[in-house]
């Protein structure tokens, strides 16, 4: 009988309970969604912000016995690299080590970058190119060349450029213009390997720049596993793009966090108006109940597993809308699909049942409905 | 006779108003009184006390055995479900649960819900095609037995009748009293508020208020059963 009522209750009061129904199923589409977007947002955020560029810098200790302004201390290649990709982690998208030196370009001075060519794009997707990306390491017949350095050389994909150093020198055909909107854009980027030959520093490099997924806390314990591999360089997190990621990851949290209380909070200010004016209908139902000889909490009872029901069937409807409004979201805001968390559904579900309850409370007051006062007809 | 109904200087203020001014009565069980008297002298508040609706302001009512001054919230409502079988004048159904389902909701505050029982209680009152009708699909008068119905379903010791045909034209008034004769005649204690004379007559006593007062304070006793000379419809 409990569930007969329950379902004529429902039924009976199709139309006051719809607006609950409406305001219960959006708030918990935009709570799910928000949800969804919480517990996927460090993932999103920490991918946006790899395409800010390496995060993780490996290079000589500043303190190191020669190190001046103009003669840097360098490192073995062989060495420093062998150890670094001895320390394999799934979160590296791109390892390139660095030789800086500053060469002459047509008896102009040009910064020329001897790196892995093919790890560039990884390392900064963000750079645009104009032409063809190098994708084998050991192309050394071609070059990329930054946009101002292109300009003041006045060179375009296909042109030929010829570097020199202390009387050696070298020539690259230009594969493709970068403009990657830095210092980068004043550089020539060539085959790590010609590059050493070109500054007579065979083996030898200014740094190794890695670009690290994960969480602030991933990226640290990287480092440190690193440092403790490397013990005599410097392994030290671009702390610029490391902490924005942090702070932001924080704010964003505290922001979806605040968002889903308020609507929870306006959720049920709206279960409540409709609550309040169904109890006031109800009254006359809950008179009638009590002189039948229904218990407070047997009929409080039946009106609580109404409200529960609302919650959970809202609960449910706008889970599955959060859902997809999450996927729109994800499009929208980070360009990628969010992925689907099952978890969303119980919480939400959980949440909206708890709200609908509490905006429930006008009818916990229909136990104080004295019968003989309703039945007299006041 | 047991006595069923036991009233001891039964007194019920509102306010400065004193609905019911010492009045002491007693039923004997299978009786069928009708409480008369004029508008506002306590008739609807007596048998809400009785019927454990209300709680008195002081004194003693007794029923089947119980003191409904004593009893709490939770204690009035299982008096009710189980001792008490109400028929108000305005019917009182609930609008959205159809005429069985009105009669089972009687069923489900007393303990367990049982169809068929509920079905034979409207069969009784010949409401065996209107049992799937909801209260706006029904008449007035079959309104009113459906709410005989559910009045009985859980064998009340005690029919408390509020003007039951005060709503009902002359047909169906007709139908009403007579059910409220058969169920006198099977034993059933009923005490009625009427304010028609006519209908006070089926009674076997009468009890007269005034101002909250018994109006004769030795009762009416009536010398025979007068239901048992209706004749059947």
């Amino acid at each position: 009988m409990f569930g007969r009522l329950l379902w004529k209750m429902l039924r009976g009061n199709r139309g006051r309970l719809a607006v609950a129904l409406v305001a219960v199923t959006s708030g918990a589409a935009v709570i799910s969604a928000l949800l969804n977007l919480q517990f996927d947002v460090e993932r999103k955020l920490t991918q946006e912000f790899r395409t800010l560029g390496a995060n993780v810098v490996i290079s000589p200790r500043e303190t190191a016995q020669g190190a001046t302004p103009n003669s840097p201390v360098l490192m073995d290649q062989l060495g420093v690299v062998a150890t670094v990709q001895k320390s394999p982690d799934p979160n590296v998208v791109a390892t390139a080590p660095f030789l800086y030196v500053v060469a002459r370009a047509e008896d102009t001075p040009v910064v020329v970058a001897g790196t892995w060519l093919d790890q560039l794009p990884k390392l900064d997707p963000t750079w645009k190119l104009s032409g063809d990306w190098i994708t084998s390491r050991d192309n050394a017949a071609e070059c990329l060349v930054g946009q101002t350095a292109a300009q003041q050389l006045h060179i375009a994909p296909g042109s030929q450029i010829e570097l020199d150093y202390l009387g050696r020198s070298a020539r690259f055909r230009v594969a493709g213009i970068i403009e990657a909107g830095g210092t980068e854009d004043d550089q020539v980027f060539a085959n790590l390997e010609s590059v050493q030959n070109l500054a007579g520093l065979r083996g030898q490099i200014g740094l190794v720049q890695v670009s690290v997924s994960g969480t602030p806390a991933s990226i640290g314990a990287y480092i440190a596993r690193l440092s403790a591999s490397l013990p005599g360089y410097e392994v030290r997190p671009l702390r610029a793009v490391t902490e924005a990621g942090g702070n932001l990851l924080d704010r964003t949290r505290l922001l979806i966090l605040a968002m889903v209380l308020l609507i929870l909070t306006l959720t049920a200010l709206c279960v409540l108006a409709t609550m309040a004016a169904l109890a006031m209908e109800r009254r006359a139902d809950v008179g009638l109940m009590k002189a039948l000889g229904g218990s407070i909490s047997r009929i409080v009872g039946l009106f609580l597993a109404e409200v529960g029901i609302l919650g959970a069937t809202g609960g449910l409807i706008g889970c599955i809308a959060g859902i997809a409004l999450a996927r729109w979201m994800g499009q929208r805001v980070f360009g990628a699909t969010i992925g689907l968390r099952w978890e969303i559904f119980p919480l939400t579900i959980a949440l909206m049942v708890g709200v609908a309850l509490a905006g429930a409370f006008p009818l916990r007051l229909l136990g104080r409905v004295k019968p003989a006062v309703i039945l007299r007809g006041q | 006779m047991a006595t069923i109904v036991q009233v001891k200087d039964l007194h019920k203020e509102f306010g400065s108003v004193h609905a019911l001014d010492g009045v002491s009565m007693t039923v004997e069980a299978g009786e069928w009184i009708a409480i008369m008297g004029p508008s506002g002298s306590g008739k609807t508040t007596l048998i809400n006390i009785l019927g454990g609706l209300d709680t008195p302001t002081s004194g003693k009512a007794i029923v089947d055995g119980t003191d409904v001054a004593r009893l709490d919230e939770n204690g009035l409502s299982r008096f009710r479900a189980e001792k008490i079988g109400f028929v108000f004048q305005q019917f009182h159904l609930v609008p959205y649960l159809s005429a069985l389902e009105n009669v089972m909701l009687a069923q489900y505050f007393h303990s367990t819900t049982d169809e068929s029982e509920a079905r034979a209680a409207l069969e009784r009152v010949g409401l065996a095609d209107r049992i799937d009708h909801l209260p706006s699909q029904l008449s007035g008068g079959e309104q009113q037995r459906v709410a005989v119905a559910r009045a009985l379903i859980n064998q009340p010791k005690l029919i408390l009748a509020d003007e039951p045909t005060g709503n009902l034209d002359q047909a169906n008034e007709e139908i009403v009293l007579h059910l409220l004769r058969n169920l006198h005649a099977e034993g059933h204690t009923i005490l009625m508020v009427t304010h028609a004379y006519s209908i006070g007559q089926l009674a076997d006593r009468r009890i007269d208020l005034a101002h909250g007062r018994l109006a004769h304070p030795a009762e009416q006793p009536l010398n025979r059963r007068r239901s048992d000379r209706v004749p059947s419809r």
